[in-house]
């Protein structure tokens, strides 16, 4: 019977029903159709947004970036006055926002390492609370944990004339207006130094190639690790030393009602940072975890039949195969960082969200221009990152024959 | 049985003595104490410290959270006068209300409520063993809960559509417990039951579909009779507040990210290149930005991209952004999975015959998502607790309670308290579902 059908189907099969049946026509029609629909779409908004911005009577274009911006930023790492323009309040909240990023990226990038390395500890009261650390923290949210530093510990700080005094060698002062720190002053010989240092770096990396090309020639081992210790600060402090000392301290000192001299990072910076590193060392250490156990047993236990040190084994060993692991999910969560640096718009922190979407775009009205410009910089932060992850993951991965 | 003859003719049978029992130092408590914790001078050193560690941080917790705390209060400052270093509980217990439902109004809070618990008891058949047909009560309660519970909550007038819809939810949830109670009693199935009662039995399985429909449509009929008049008065949107706001925006979030998350998974990896294209530009776009731009973007943008005649309110323009968000980010854990299928699978359903579609539902699919549980849970957490930047744009969830709480006149200055609190409860929420998921994994998992 069913055959009876299909036989007298495919009799009057029609040349209709051969293309519209044949994949790749189907394939095309559906693609047109969802261009159509996405272009639709897009012409849709446009026309809605073109009509909604005359009827407003808003502006748009870019003419606005050359503008005097007029308000003031509570605290900013290049020098930012009211006078000066939009496109300048950009840069200042590009480089706030990579400024915490950056120093969180680092500090949190070892605490979670520190702490991933904790739980694996053989001391079961050790590794229980690295897990407990990690469970908590990775289970409440990032912005309750920012607002707590902020409100609950730096907020209720005491005023400046009964400051903290961190190290208790009077130049570290921790009050509610922020953590007061000494500031370096470069006198006129000091750039000598700092060319020194980057000789030092050059001089180091030749080394690392020479000592590997060594032992590869010969076997023999040279101690680069120490020696490059000692290159890289022997040589600026020689340099610094010959040169005269050329830097002077402007330390913090209390004069009425506040400190002058040095410099302070801000309450809102010191919660941000320090939410951001103990919120993400969190996922870090369990990278770091699980790279060390996807290292298999077979492999210590063939470095130890070879003879190896249990201290070169970590090193040579284990700690290169786990970072082929490690690094991928590393790598992400230093983009998650600078993502969640914007949270600093919760406490006031001028970063970038905070400084441009929110105040500049309030007060220009430049909505369509300002959102693309900030989501511009965190599109290439983010597509920078992953070439560099791309190309790392190139190199390490496993070369099979 | 090693049993010797000796010379004398006696049977001399081999005992061994016992085992000495191990060194006391390697069993029981001291075993395990000297195994973890004290197996060198350095990990002794360590345990010690830690001890100490966490002895003084109990202790300072103890005294300030219940020694010296506050439970009755009228404001801050009595709290403070009361015991200065204590905490001031008195202050949650007073805006508890708050922190749970927002501003939601007193009388009607028993409708949020009813919403929850009807939602938890449709969802708990899928808790039993050995029930039949728990897909399909799945199916029920994503697609029509949300319709009966937009009207418990929101309340007001309601249209033809949402007339028939909310019953048609009433309808399914007392069809599904019918279903349930029947299935364990009898064993038989309500469909069963239904096509038993009215003969059908011996007719084709293609007509028993009409005494289902049937019995649908006179449970309908009754629902509507009696509750046909039943209304509640509205509650406006922005009165919505607290952790009910926050379940509401993540439940959305979630229910919204799954379907949305395979859908682009699917697109990005078909073999058409405008679809393929779109998709990948959409997910790499929305990853690439924190949420925080997103939900800006839901704000300030989206009246300028409608048309001036429609108007969203608040509370949908950040769900609809924090949906395409949550879709983008679920598409690359599900693109993971995919991709974690071995292509046997893909060729083995090629190699039936089955279309595309049908090779997706019933081959790829249940593998990839089944592997993917763990990092789909992970991201249903990380949809959580990224609801609290909804507080930054201005709308009530919990964290904005929490904060309100110390900047209310009579409490102002009383943030460690309520955050403390907050954190707890989204701890419990966020535990609970990771827990779930390792367990959910256990039973699912297949391979030795």
């Amino acid at each position: 019977m069913a055959a009876v059908i299909e036989r007298e189907s495919r009799d009057s099969r029609s040349t209709f029903a051969k293309i519209v049946n044949d994949e790749r026509n189907r394939s095309i029609f559906y693609q047109i159709l969802v261009f159509g629909i996405i272009g639709w779409v897009c012409w849709y908004l446009f026309t809605n947004t073109t009509a909604n911005l005359e009827a407003r009577g808003m502006a748009s274009g870019f003419d606005f970036l050359g503008s005097t911006a007029g308000f003031s930023i509570a605290w900013s790492i290049i020098p930012y006055s009211p006078t000066d323009t939009y496109g300048y309040v950009y840069l200042v909240g590009i480089v706030n926002t990579l400024m915490v990023s950056l120093l969180a990226i680092v500090l949190t990038t070892i605490l979670g390492f520190i702490i991933g390395v904790l739980r694996l500890s053989h001391n079961w009261l050790i590794s229980t609370i690295a897990a407990w650390y990690v469970e908590i923290i990775r289970n409440t949210p990032l912005l309750l944990q920012i607002l707590f530093w902020y409100l609950a510990v730096f907020s209720v700080l005491p005023r400046p004339k009964q400051s903290i005094d961190l190290g208790a060698m009077g130049i570290f002062q921790l009050n509610n207006r922020g953590l007061y720190f000494p500031e370096p002053q470069p006198g006129d010989l000091f750039w000598i130094t700092m060319v020194a240092m980057l000789v030092a770096v050059v001089a180091v990396y030749f080394l690392a190639i020479w000592a590997k090309r060594r032992q590869l020639a010969t076997g023999e081992r040279f101690p680069v690790f120490w020696s490059s210790l000692g290159v890289l600060f022997g040589l600026p402090i020689l340099v610094y030393l010959v040169t005269g000392s050329p830097l002077e301290w402007s330390i913090p000192e209390l004069k009425g009602f506040n400190f002058q001299g040095g410099t302070k990072l801000p309450p809102s910076f010191l919660a941000l940072f320090i939410a951001l590193v103990i919120y993400h060392a969190s996922y870090i250490a369990e990278n770091v975890r699980a790279g060390i156990l996807s290292v298999s047993h077979g492999q210590t236990e063939a470095s130890s039949s070879l003879g190896l040190k249990p201290g070169w084994t970590l090193r040579l060993i284990i700690i290169p195969q786990a970072m082929r692991a490690i690094m991928p999910p590393l790598i992400s969560t230093w983009m998650t960082v600078v993502k969640n640096s914007s949270l600093a718009i919760a406490i006031g922190y001028p970063d970038l969200v905070a400084v441009y979407m929110q105040t500049s775009l309030n007060q220009s009205g430049h909505a369509i221009e300002i959102v693309a410009m900030v989501m511009l910089f965190y599109s290439s932060v983010s597509l920078t990152i992953s070439a560099a992850m791309n190309y790392y993951n190139e190199r390490v991965q496993l070369k099979e024959r | 049985m090693a049993s010797v003859e000796s010379s004398s003719g006696d049977v001399i049978v081999f005992t061994p003595k016992a085992s000495k029992p191990p060194p006391a130092t390697t069993v029981g408590v001291l075993g395990w104490l000297r195994e973890n914790l004290f197996y060198s001078w350095f990990s002794a050193v360590l345990t010690f410290a830690t001890l100490y560690l966490i002895f003084i941080t109990v202790v300072a917790l103890y005294q300030w959270g219940i020694a010296d705390a506050v439970w009755e209060a009228e404001s801050r400052r009595q709290c403070l006068d009361t015991s200065p270093h204590g905490a001031c509980w008195a202050g949650i217990i007073t805006w508890f209300n708050a922190i749970m439902y927002g501003r939601f109004p007193d009388v009607e809070q028993w409708r949020v409520n009813l919403g929850f618990i009807l939602l938890f008891l449709w969802m708990a058949p899928m808790w039993f063993p050995r029930l039949k047909g728990k897909i399909g009560i799945g199916i029920m309660v994503v697609a029509l809960y949300p319709f009966l519970a937009g009207y418990l909550f929101a309340g007001g007038e309601r249209g033809w559509f949402m007339q028939f819809m909310v019953f048609l939810a009433v309808t399914a949830f007392i069809n599904s417990w019918l279903h349930v109670i029947l299935s364990l009693t009898t064993g038989r199935t309500l469909g069963e039951w239904i096509v038993g009662l009215t003969g059908f039995t011996d007719k084709h399985e293609r007509l028993h579909k009409y005494p289902h429909l049937g019995f649908t449509a006179i449970v309908f009929a009754i629902v509507y009779f009696f509750l046909g008049d039943w209304s509640v008065v509205a509650v406006n949107t922005n009165l919505w507040g607290g952790l009910f706001l926050t379940l509401v925006i993540a439940g959305v979030a979630i229910v919204a990210a799954l379907p949305g998350g395979v859908t682009l998974a699917l697109a990005r990896r078909s073999n058409m290149p405008v679809i393929r294209v779109s998709a990948i530009a959409f997910i790499e776009l929305f990853r690439s930005v924190p949420l925080i731009t997103v939900l800006f973007m839901a704000v300030t943008m989206m009246p300028l991209f409608l048309p001036a005649d429609v108007q969203l309110n608040k509370l949908v323009q950040v769900i609809i952004g924090i949906c395409l968000f949550a879709a983008a980010y679920m598409a690359e854990v599900v693109r993971g999975g995919l991709q974690a299928v071995p292509n046997g699978q893909y060729e083995a359903a090629k190699a039936m015959g089955l279309t595309y579609w049908k090779s997706m539902n019933l081959i790829i699919l249940p593998q990839a998502l089944k592997l993917m549980i763990p990092n789909i849970v992970g991201n249903f957490i990380g949809l959580l607790k990224d609801t609290t930047l909804v507080s930054i744009i201005g709308l009530y969830d919990m964290l904005l309670m929490l904060k309100a709480t110390g900047q209310n006149p009579i409490w102002i200055g009383l943030h460690t308290e309520p955050l403390m609190f907050g954190a707890l409860i989204y701890f419990i929420l966020c535990f609970a579902m990771s827990q779930y998921s390792q367990s959910l994994e256990r039973k699912l998992k297949t391979t030795l």
